[in-house]
């Protein structure tokens, strides 16, 4: 091996993950959007999904679903040691098993958890392909491990990397964090806790790889085609230029699916031995191991209040595992949505011999979230204010808590107001915890912050065929989300036009390119592409319309599939008539636009909750989330509201029940599979109220459209602890909040 | 996983007689909801399933004179869906529709999920080597441990996670099982045995026997019974904690009462300490759970699972006052 096991290294931290989505200042040149004077027809509407169809009747074809001539099945072994060092590895007697093809080494050297890929097999069919690694002889020298956070933190632990296990990566002050305590009425300080989350998107990772000669085809679960390309290219050394990424439909992609993998990589290198394509699907349990998940958190807020709500400092100290990978950087939630002049924080990756982390449905902000606004409603408990009378009072314009530059747009006040109405904030208990019985109900709230800004520079092209039909094209990638549907509405919108009529084409890195799918970037990147190429096509199309009707192009109105003379509607030329006249088929090239650098560009939300709990067993049943979102103009009601139950469903899911249970005994996963790794089913999912502020974002984009992805799955934990905190009067503190840490914390209670 | 032969005996004496040829390699399988999944996970490797869906006759709910007889290979969801099971025996039905999910009752069957090994995810880790698979220790004792056994373990700390058998034995079930030498039948109750016994097993089965059937004497007049269940999400899951009663109220008064726990015990848990305690004295609240205290009395919990001391004072009480 070449290089070092990218996958698990430890570069591959959502620390970068941060910095490519985070705002940042661009480069590309600046297009002054005036999205505002838009009128729509189609944009903002409900529109179905254009591939709703194929994919409920089964016709979408994933990557599980490739079956390629000649194909052959290749499996992984993997270290069953969380620590170790492979002295010896013998393929020999896999590689004269009948049915195997080809049997490759892939791993050298130290192993730092169990699950980490040692070699891999590509035979006939997977029964062989498992036998087969069955008889790969790894000797090991295994070492002491630490797979807890626990453990990894104690003096004599033994070292992860070479380097201490506590390992400070994030430092940031504003202020002056004692005199923002001496400034307060109330000081208090507690400590938050959130477990590792394990992605299990429905379809396994899995790639299908097939060389051609020196070309190289692979078809990939992923989030990012582009990245996969340019990855293998850079892992095998071949020119980009000969690889071609393929993904068509996605079997949901939460951020591990953002880069290129380790096993694709050794999918491209079976195929090439074994000059037959090959293919790799990971099951539940290497799923649960080696793919990628959110980081814990350990949080420790320190905070000062005046009694009118005023807040005077916040410190946070943040201890955060992503195994052999970095922790996710929490704070910047608290560090931003609030105001409040005096911030301090420390944040601590915690290694552990346990798979990297990877993206996580937006890294560290959930857990930031679940700390800073369960805080927020101890601190207004303390003073006797009201949680969102609290929240309102420290509301600013500003980000980096009121410091900094303004925000774009910002309907948090909205979402505030409409959500409150709509859940009837009014019913909650006025004093947390009041009232009697076994049976106890809570309203609770919390706000949200993600960015979501889309990326300049994002290409697409609009293809006006002779016959009168329409491509849209951007090698983007639809993780499920209805990329595919938005495309086609701004394109009809925008050439007057049905979203049916137009034929979307993405996933394939032949296409002009796009960024991930991650950040909640998707929605802001292709959008204002495809309306910049779908502008350039219909000013065309203007101009030859004016020709034909012998007037001036700013005559021309678009609509209804027709090209009008506006001051004569009784005069005009049909869409598929002037196309009809074209000598070729014509390509318009669009491109996202950069944004003026003065604004902080940023998505907001708020979600209140309300919950019943049993206080005998500890139970939580959540009976109702109100989500209401800031996320600029909304290209598709439809698919915007499917993308918040989503967001919500998954935040009630890891706020009852995910964690991974790491066992330091055996250094093993005790719950690799769905029974023990427990995610919401369908009873447990509540009344979800999707609302949309539906603004416009003067600055952002030729849209005024920020993304969506991430913002719904921020604070739904939070605001249903919030919610259990006003229901039973003591804080859980801790997620996923189970019968057992529910009754603990009841205790707590009775002692105080 | 390893290729495995599969055998589709006709009747019960092929099985019990197929079973004495090679036992310990041989499986069976009834619904198999359990039994392939230990397959695929590397935890058993046989050389023989035998496939018990190819005996006829094996699924049948009856009502006889002296009570109902549930053939082996009934399903879940059958004995879910009986209108017979659910008036006169509702602990059993409620039983029945707590467990899993609608999939996976529609294949498991009734003799399969009182035959069911158990979920201790050590046990289920393929690497690891337990005492129910022959090792030397119990990893549950020092590890992870929030599901497992407050009472009754010390060998072995898995709890048994059917749900039809804390309602069956609370309902005065007998099983009856084939033998080279004929059938035999015992109380349900006695079925099950407890690690100290033997900690490969969770019950008296020999490896060449098998079950054939369930009987449920004749509900009693005035006998009325339940099953609550608590479990961390609300369906596709094992109880935490589960309670079956089934008792005669007078008056507010249990004349008699039988406590059958789930999820705590390596085996079907039967608080007779709590019975005696409630017999005979007015049925409230603070005696429930008075009773179930003196029960917890034996209780051992392990670091994290002493929360289910609570959660059984909880359903006991629970459980028996909604009789009354």
């Amino acid at each position: 091996m070449a290089k070092k096991e990218y996958s698990t290294h430890i570069d591959d931290s959502t620390l970068l993950y941060h910095e490519e989505f985070r705002d940042k200042k661009t480069e590309e040149p600046e297009v002054a959007p005036s999205p505002e004077e838009d009128k729509f027809q189609l944009i903002g509407q409900y529109t179905p999904r254009i591939d709703g169809e194929k994919i409920v009747t089964g016709q979408a074809s994933y990557t599980h679903d490739i079956k390629l001539r000649g194909m052959l099945y290749g499996k992984i072994l993997r270290s069953p040691h969380a620590c170790a060092e492979i002295l010896s590895m013998d393929l020999s007697k896999a590689q004269n098993l009948a049915g195997v093809e080809a049997v490759i080494q892939l791993k050298k050297g130290q192993i730092k958890y169990a699950g980490e890929q040692v070699a891999a097999v590509a035979a006939k069919n997977e029964k062989i392909a498992e036998k087969a690694l069955k008889l790969i002889n790894v000797e090991y020298k295994i070492f002491p491990f630490a797979v807890t956070e626990e453990k990894a933190m104690a003096k004599e632990a033994p070292r992860i990397h070479d380097r201490p296990n506590v390992d400070q990566f994030m430092d940031y002050k504003r202020g002056d964090i004692e005199l923002g305590f001496k400034e307060a009425d109330v000081v208090i300080e507690h400590t938050y806790k959130t477990a590792v989350e394990i992605h299990h998107p429905v379809e396994t990772h899995g790639s299908v790889a097939r060389w051609n000669g020196e070309r190289l085809t692979v078809w990939d679960s992923t989030q990012a085609i582009f990245n996969v390309r340019d990855g293998l290219a850079r892992y095998l050394k071949i020119p980009a230029s000969r690889i071609k990424v393929i993904k068509n439909y996605m079997g949901g992609g939460f951020g591990s699916k953002l880069g290129l993998n380790d096993y694709t990589v050794a999918a491209s290198l079976l195929a090439k031995k074994a000059r037959k394509p090959i293919k790799i699907i990971l099951s539940r349990k290497e799923n649960s191991l080696c793919v990628g998940n959110r980081p814990s958190s350990l949080q420790t807020i320190k905070g000062g209040v005046k009694k009118d709500g005023t807040l005077t400092a916040l410190y946070l100290k943040n201890y955060t595992s992503g195994g052999i990978g970095r922790g996710d950087r929490c704070s910047e939630p608290l560090v931003d949505l609030y105001k409040c002049p005096n911030v301090k924080v420390e944040e601590y990756s915690v290694y552990t011999n346990t798979g990297a982390s990877r993206p996580t449905r937006a890294p560290g902000f959930p857990q930031g979230t679940f700390a800073i606004d369960g805080f927020l409603d101890e601190l207004a408990d303390e003073i006797g204010m009201d949680p969102l009378e609290f929240r309102k009072k420290n509301y600013t314009t500003k980000n980096r808590g009121g410091t900094g530059i303004p925000y774009s747009s910002k309907g948090l006040d909205k979402c505030y107001e409409i959500g409150a109405e709509k859940i009837g904030w009014h019913r909650r208990n006025k004093k947390p915890g009041e009232g009697n019985g076994k049976m106890r109900k809570g309203l609770g709230m919390a706000s949200q912050i993600w960015w979501g800004t889309g990326r300049p520079g994002t290409l697409a092209d609009i293809k006006l065929h002779r016959d009168g039909s329409v491509e849209a094209v951007c090698g983007t990638q639809d993780l499920g989300t209805g990329t595919q549907t938005y495309m086609a509405v701004v394109t009809a919108e925008t050439l007057g036009l049905d979203p049916k009529d137009i034929t979307v084409k993405i996933g394939n890195t032949e296409y002009p390119w796009c960024g991930s799918s991650g950040g909640s970037t998707t929605t802001p990147s292709v959008a204002p592409a495809i309306r910049d190429a779908a502008l350039k096509a219909a000013d065309y199309l203007k101009k030859q319309a004016a020709k034909k009707l012998k007037i001036e192009p700013a005559g021309i109105k678009i609509e209804n599939k027709k090209f009008f003379n506006k001051d004569n509607p009784d005069q005009s030329v049909s869409f598929r008539e002037l196309l009809g006249d074209f000598r070729r088929e014509r390509v318009f090239h669009g491109e996202c636009s950069g944004r003026p650098s003065d604004y902080a560009y940023n998505t907001f939300g708020a979600h209140f909750a309300e919950v019943e709990v049993d206080t005998e067993t500890g139970q939580i049943k959540v009976l109702k989330v109100v989500a209401v979102h800031d996320i600029g103009r909304v290209m598709n009601k439809q698919t915007a509201e499917s993308q918040i139950i989503g967001g919500v469903t998954q935040g009630v899911s890891t706020a009852l029940f995910e964690g991974r249970i790491m066992d330091n005994t055996t250094g093993n996963l005790v719950n690799p599979n769905l029974r023990d790794y427990k995610i919401a089913t369908s009873l447990d999912i509540p009344e979800i109220i999707p609302l949309i502020v539906d603004m416009v974002d003067p600055h952002i984009n030729i849209l005024g459209a920020k993304g969506l992805g991430e913002p719904s799955r921020i604070p739904p934990a939070v605001a249903i602890a919030n919610a259990v905190y006003n229901a039973i009067g003591v804080h859980v503190r801790e997620i996923p909040m189970t019968p057992d840490k529910v009754l603990q914390t009841l205790k707590r209670k009775e002692v105080s | 996983m390893k290729n495995f032969k599969m055998a589709q005996p006709q009747t019960l004496d092929q099985v019990t007689s197929l079973l004495s040829e090679k036992k310990d390699q041989y499986f069976l399988m009834a619904g198999g909801t359990d039994l392939l999944d230990e397959i695929k996970n590397g935890i058993i490797e046989p050389e023989v399933v035998v496939d018990l869906k190819s005996i006829p006759n094996l699924s049948y709910i009856k009502r006889e004179k002296d009570g109902v007889r549930i053939g082996a290979l009934t399903s879940v969801a059958e004995l879910a869906e009986d209108t017979l099971i659910k008036n006169d025996y509702p602990c059993l039905h409620e039983a029945a529709l707590s467990l899993a999910s609608p999939q996976l009752r529609n294949v498991g069957t009734v003799g399969g999920n009182l035959c069911q090994r158990p979920r201790c995810w050590y046990y289920r880790d393929p690497q690891v080597e337990c005492r129910k698979k022959g090792g030397s220790r119990c990893f549950a004792l020092r590890g992870k441990n929030k599901h497992h056994a407050i009472f009754g373990g010390g060998v072995c700390y898995i709890v048994f996670p059917s749900d039809l058998a804390p309602a069956l034995i609370s309902l005065d079930a007998k099983i009856a099982i084939s033998t080279l030498s004929g059938d035999k039948t015992i109380p349900l109750e006695d079925f099950y045995a407890l690690p100290s016994k033997n900690v490969r097993k969770e019950n008296i089965l020999e490896p060449n026997e098998v079950v054939k059937e369930i009987k449920i004497p004749l509900a009693k007049k005035g006998e009325k019974s339940t099953y609550l269940k608590l479990k961390e999400r609300g369906t596709w899951d094992f109880a935490v904690v589960s309670a079956a009663v089934k008792g005669t109220v007078s008056g507010g008064v249990f004349k008699n009462i039988k406590i059958v726990l789930g999820g705590v015990a390596p085996i079907p848990w039967r608080l007779k300490k709590s019975e005696n305690f409630i017999k005979g004295k007015k049925a409230t609240e603070s005696l429930m759970r008075q009773a179930a205290r003196e029960a917890l009395k034996d209780a051992k919990p392990l670091e994290e699972n002493g929360y289910k001391k609570d959660l059984v004072e909880t359903v006991v009480y629970r459980a028996a006052l909604s009789l009354v």
